[in-house]
């Protein structure tokens, strides 16, 4: 993924390379941050300077940052930067899959109502717009009410909440490249259809989805925060950054760092994978996904 | 045109009718007797019997849908079968609140965005345009829950300027009202607005390229006159496309600020019922708020093509 943008940049104009070269930075800080969130979270129960998140009295109950409790400590005194970390934990082991699972078979279904168009992408197409037109929290949770609140029903539910987006997205990429003179040419040679979807057309709308898949990771993320903030989450004791700061709602007043650090760290996640995801699809010059 | 619209509403009664039968079928999933299932042994054997009764058990799912769909049509929503309280009456005191809430964002949201949309199209490139689209950047980044939480704490907790102390309806006095209402619809507005000024930057930066444009400024028409008068109409087709989706979408975000905020409505009760597991309920609202956003979608696509005559005829 990173040569894709290595490759863009160094094509630039130079009179547009101040701009790039701020991109690049933020792009950095961005891809930066990213490691490092993902690392603390799959690295957690490894790392010795991260407390564990259920011990109570880490330090004194309700305290701001200091040096033993970084991002201070919680009601029972637990560490917030031990329970930030695991609450990334989880909400990453949630949106990893979804939006792997999503990416396949959204981005299967809309390459083949793309490719083969008639039929296949009238039905795929009618039931993507549907699927688009219902919000998205109360399917999720309907789902999960059903289901039961656990992991792998969590998991599910977002994960059909991004199959309708990105199948849309691949669906105008496929299309696009579909129209392309190689196509043409491919066909002409006499190459069948297996061939020219997997050889010819599918390899072009990979780039895209790569990008598709960060931004889909922060709609999963917020998807995933709203329902555990508003409790048809993975229950507890699970620690997601959504049940944190639906605990840090009512200590407000006491104790504003337990919503405000969390809510920070989930706001700067975001923000990385959109940058990321925006300025990838920016250089690729994919418009019909940009957010 | 009759003829264009008679399919697309036929289209629209399909989609509703499947929508609804698959969250009818959903429930049959579950393992087990739906009514014995839904309770989970909360209710008495007289409730439960009720219940089969009124859901005509014995019967074909698709039978089942069919009277259940029936009954919905006719007004008789069902009610809860543990606290005997009817649908309909949670509704009504639910949906008004809802819908203000939905309604002030939406016109905070367009308030903000149709002006800051033209200006900065309008100034492509300057400082003022990267720090509004930067803004937006940033504001599309913010789930909801964590923007609401930094509210209450500045303008509740800090400032006291605002009330959290739950609803009160118009009737209590506007003032009363809008200190309850101002901070749930700004967190809602807060996520719309970047989409829309967006949409609308591009379409403006579109538009200005325009021949007409040019002869508007050349017959010495002020820059404002031909922002609104001229380039506004043609820049906003592509907003009110996506003003369906983002209804819907504003409705994920109205469950969170409701329960953010206390408000009891339309959302707090769909969470509130899911914990009480009144699962026969929870469909019929899904079903229910299924059925107007595919309705409101399909309806915003008919207004655009009275607007825009060259989609009819694609």
């Amino acid at each position: 993924m990173t040569d894709v943008a290595t490759t863009a940049v160094t094509g630039s104009q130079p009179e547009i390379a101040p701009r790039q070269r701020r991109h690049n930075v933020a792009l950095w800080l961005s891809l930066g941050w990213l490691v490092l969130v993902i690392a603390s979270a799959v690295l957690a129960p490894w790392l010795g300077f991260i407390d564990d998140p259920h011990k109570p009295l880490s330090g004194p109950p309700e305290e701001g940052p200091s040096w033993s409790n970084w991002f201070g400590t919680d009601q029972l005194g637990r560490d917030m930067f031990a329970r930030s970390v695991w609450g990334g934990r989880l909400s990453l082991s949630i949106a990893g899959p979804a939006v792997g699972i999503g990416i396949v078979v959204g981005g299967v279904l809309g390459v083949v109502a793309g490719y083969f168009g008639r039929w296949i992408d009238l039905g795929v197409s009618s039931v993507v717009n549907v699927a688009l037109a219902l919000p998205a929290l109360v399917f999720a949770l309907f789902i999960v009410t059903m289901l039961g609140q656990s992991y792998i029903n969590v998991t599910i539910a977002v994960t059909i909440l991004t199959i309708p987006a990105i199948a849309r997205i691949a669906r105008a990429q496929a299309l696009r490249f579909a129209a392309r003179e190689f196509v043409t040419v491919a066909d002409m040679m006499g190459a069948r259809w297996p061939r020219l979807l997997f050889r010819e057309v599918m390899p072009n709308v990979v780039p895209a989805l790569a990008s598709i898949a960060f931004l889909a990771m922060g709609i999963v993320i917020i998807a995933e925060g709203s329902l555990s903030f508003i409790g048809v989450s993975v229950g507890s004791p699970s620690i997601t950054w959504g049940n944190i700061l639906s605990s840090g709602k009512g200590r407000l007043e006491d104790a504003p760092h337990i919503a405000l650090i969390t809510g920070g760290v989930m706001f700067v996640t975001l923000m990385a994978l959109n940058f990321v995801g925006d300025e990838m699809l920016r250089r690729l010059d994919v418009r019909e996904a940009r957010i | 045109m009759l003829r264009f619209f008679g399919t697309r509403l036929a289209q629209l009664a399909l989609v509703v009718l499947a929508v609804t039968l698959l969250f009818y079928w959903m429930l049959n999933l579950l393992p087990g007797n739906p009514c014995v299932a839904a309770f989970g042994g909360a209710a008495t054997e007289e409730q439960i019997a009720e219940c089969e009764q009124d859901r005509n058990l014995d019967e074909p799912v698709i039978v089942q849908w069919a009277k259940w769909g029936g009954d919905v049509l006719t007004g008789d929503f069902g009610k809860s079968y543990l606290t005997g309280r009817s649908f309909g009456e949670a509704l009504n005191t639910a949906l008004p609140r809802t819908l203000l809430l939905l309604a002030y964002s939406q016109v905070l949201a367009l308030g903000a965005a149709i002006p800051l949309g033209l200006w900065t199209g309008y100034k492509q490139n300057t400082v003022i345009d990267k720090i509004a689209s930067g803004g937006a950047f940033a504001l599309l980044s913010v789930p909801v829950f964590v923007l609401g939480l930094v509210l209450i704490l500045v303008f509740a907790v800090r400032l006291d300027w605002f009330d959290l102390s739950g609803y009160q309806p118009i009737s209590e006095g506007l003032g009363a009202h809008f200190r309850v209402m101002f901070l749930p619809s700004i967190t809602l507005a807060a996520g719309l607005l970047p989409v829309y000024l967006r949409l609308l930057r591009t379409d403006v930066i579109g538009t200005l390229q325009e021949d007409f444009v040019g002869t508007a400024r050349a017959k010495g028409l002020p820059v404002r006159h031909v922002l609104i008068r001229h380039v506004l109409r043609p820049s906003s087709f592509t907003l009110l496309t996506i003003f369906g989706i983002q209804a819907a979408q504003a409705v994920n975000g109205a469950i969170v600020v409701e329960f953010l905020f206390d408000l009891d409505g339309v959302g707090s009760l769909l969470v509130s019922w899911v914990a009480a597991r009144e699962f026969l309920l929870v469909q019929t609202l899904v079903a229910l708020i299924a059925a107007v956003f595919v309705t409101v979608t399909t309806l915003v696509d008919l207004l655009y093509s009275v607007l825009d005559p060259r989609i009819r005829r694609k």
